[in-house]
């Protein structure tokens, strides 16, 4: 089982609070539970918040290093790997309990996010992603993966 | 490994016991590292309003209250977005942020153990479930003069519980 999420978020201004967006999904196997458009939103809605807490549950004091939200989350039958960049768009990676390496798969991710989402000119932001050559190789790379 | 907390809630939604290991500078009343019940809604806040600041920035000390709150809150969040996802009979075991890793196991009838350790941490679900066995059923549940519902955190933490989930918590670190 894999799929895959973006949120983005935006930076709140005088006149708009901070938004969190679901701005890419996409399954690559089949057979998982669908859900409607409208669950994914309050699901990363959810995910948000919750990744806003986790930071400040942290149990050390002082902290030594500005804490971060939830990384990994394991389940019984998934695992969550997520993956907060520096402008705090988070990537989230659904895979099989056991799947190695989730790290760098999303760091790859990340990668090719940049290179043909952020760098295409007629992007913007906090739309939904809906590029050919982004899609295309996201899924080559997942086709590796998967077939492994 | 380290344990730095553990904390059971109840089919309430309410924190029915927590006890802290690692040291914190935090202001318990009491100084001891053990608070029970932390129950008392009217007591909880602290007049400050919530610094809600970007999510990288270092936040502000929470009371053990409101830590006890968020912790309910993550765990009842995380458990309802995994059973969209996962299906209903799918459960979260743990999740790990940079700084700590929580651990949590639900019974049955909802009572939920929740347990904050460091990220190294491996699975420790069995030592929950062992918890719920050992300790709580025998010391809480079957104890007869024990309400059963625990209000407040009444009639949890008895001295055999407080003795034996200290024994048992130094047994594996």
């Amino acid at each position: 089982m894999s799929s895959f999420y973006i949120l983005q978020t935006s930076f709140p201004t005088a006149d708009k609070p901070q938004l969190c967006g679901l701005v890419y999904q996409r399954d690559f196997t089949e057979g998982l539970n669908k859900l409607s458009v409208n669950d994914y939103l309050v699901l990363a809605g959810t995910f948000h918040g919750v990744h806003a807490i986790t930071t400040r549950l942290n149990p050390l004091h002082p902290p030594n290093e500005p804490p971060s939200g939830i990384e990994v989350l394991e389940t019984e039958h998934f695992r969550l790997q997520c993956f907060q960049t520096l402008t705090g768009t988070k990537f989230l990676l659904f895979t099989e309990p056991f799947q190695l390496n989730t790290d760098k798969i999303v760091a790859r991710i990340y990668e090719l996010y940049a290179d043909y989402v952020m760098k295409n000119p007629f992007y913007s932001l906090e739309m939904p992603i809906r590029s050919e050559g982004w899609e295309r190789r996201l899924v080559r790379e997942m086709r590796v993966l998967n077939s492994r | 490994m380290v344990v730095y907390s553990f904390y059971i809630f109840d089919r309430h939604t309410e924190c029915v016991y927590s006890k802290l290991w690692a040291r914190q500078d935090r202001p318990i009343s009491g100084g001891g590292t053990s608070i029970r019940p932390i129950s008392d809604s009217s007591a909880t806040s602290n007049g400050a309003p919530p610094d809600l600041g970007p999510a990288r920035a270092r936040p502000a000390r929470l009371s053990a209250q409101d830590d006890a709150k968020l912790i309910f809150g993550t765990i009842f969040s995380l458990r309802n977005m995994v059973r969209k996802l996962g299906g209903p009979d799918d459960s979260f075991i743990s999740f790990r942020t940079g700084q700590y890793k929580l651990h949590y196991f639900e019974t049955p009838t909802s009572t939920k153990f929740v347990m904050l350790t460091d990220t190294g941490t491996l699975n420790m679900r069995n030592v929950l479930h062992q918890i719920y066995v050992n300790l709580w059923v025998e010391y809480v549940v079957k104890n007869p003069i024990c309400p059963v519902e625990h209000p407040g955190g009444e009639g949890v933490a008895n001295e055999k519980f407080e003795m034996g989930l200290e024994t048992f918590v130094k047994g594996f670190v």
